[in-house]
């Protein structure tokens, strides 16, 4: 799976969590998931449990604590399927 | 320092499934999952700690800098209902929760002595902001004070020290 696929993936699974939908049509690596696209905190842990059943992986917590924005979830994506 | 957080218990039912699977495991240290599992309304209790880790957390972001999804290391120490401290690596926050049926509001300090000190503050008040950070510049003295902001459905609640 490319970078590319990843993300349309990961735009799919954050849809339903967004609160900035402006934010989430001009959505870049840089965007963040809390500031930019007001996904609510408690919300969050639904992107990365709906990442895991998605891509079949399983995000600790250390990787989860960087989960703030698109970048470090593709590099996250990114190492696990490399990993399989 | 100081930060807040509100919860709408209407909107957070709606918004969140706490039930789902992997939920509270990423969510909670086993001491806090204990703890929920043990309540007689688990739903206000996973509230009511997710409201101390987020208020805490606020502190913990200004304090250091730091900035990450960090629930597991934000751990409750549940003494009631309304009190507790939230620990996150050395640092300790002294907590005051308030439980009503519509909201639950948690206001954590450093110090357990800020709390007599809080205002609350109108929520249409100008605060002004640095590096995300809000804060509030008093009119005649000119000095800029810390502010805490929390939003969540129906609730507002702004407050400064």
């Amino acid at each position: 799976m490319n970078k590319r696929e990843i993300i349309e993936h990961l735009k799919a699974i954050i849809k339903p969590y967004i609160q900035d939908q402006n934010a989430f049509e001009s959505l870049t690596e840089e965007t963040d998931f809390i500031n930019d696209l007001k996904i609510n905190s408690a919300n969050l842990v639904d992107v990365i449990l709906d990442i895991e059943e998605k891509f079949d992986i399983i995000i600790d917590n250390q990787a989860m604590e960087k989960m703030v924005n698109v970048k470090a979830a593709i590099e996250i994506i990114e190492n696990h399927l490399a990993e399989k | 320092m100081i930060g807040n957080d509100i919860i709408d218990l209407a909107l957070a039912q709606q918004e969140s499934n706490w039930r789902r699977k992997g939920f509270l495991e990423k969510l909670f240290t086993q001491e806090e999952q204990l703890l929920i599992a043990k309540a007689k309304n688990q739903e206000i209790m996973v509230w009511n700690l997710w409201s101390r880790k987020e208020a805490a957390y606020k502190i913990y972001n200004r304090e250091t800098g730091i900035r990450g999804y960090i629930p597991k290391q934000l751990a409750c120490f549940y003494e009631n209902e309304t009190k507790g401290t939230v620990c996150c690596n050395e640092h300790v926050y002294h907590t005051q929760t308030t439980i009503t049926n519509d909201f639950i509001y948690t206001i954590a300090t450093t110090e357990p002595r800020y709390f007599s000190q809080i205002q609350k503050i109108n929520p249409d008040t100008e605060t002004r902001k640095t590096n995300g950070i809000p804060y509030l510049v008093d009119a005649i003295t000119l000095i800029s004070k810390p502010v805490s902001i929390s939003h969540h459905g129906r609730f507002w609640e702004v407050i400064t020290l």
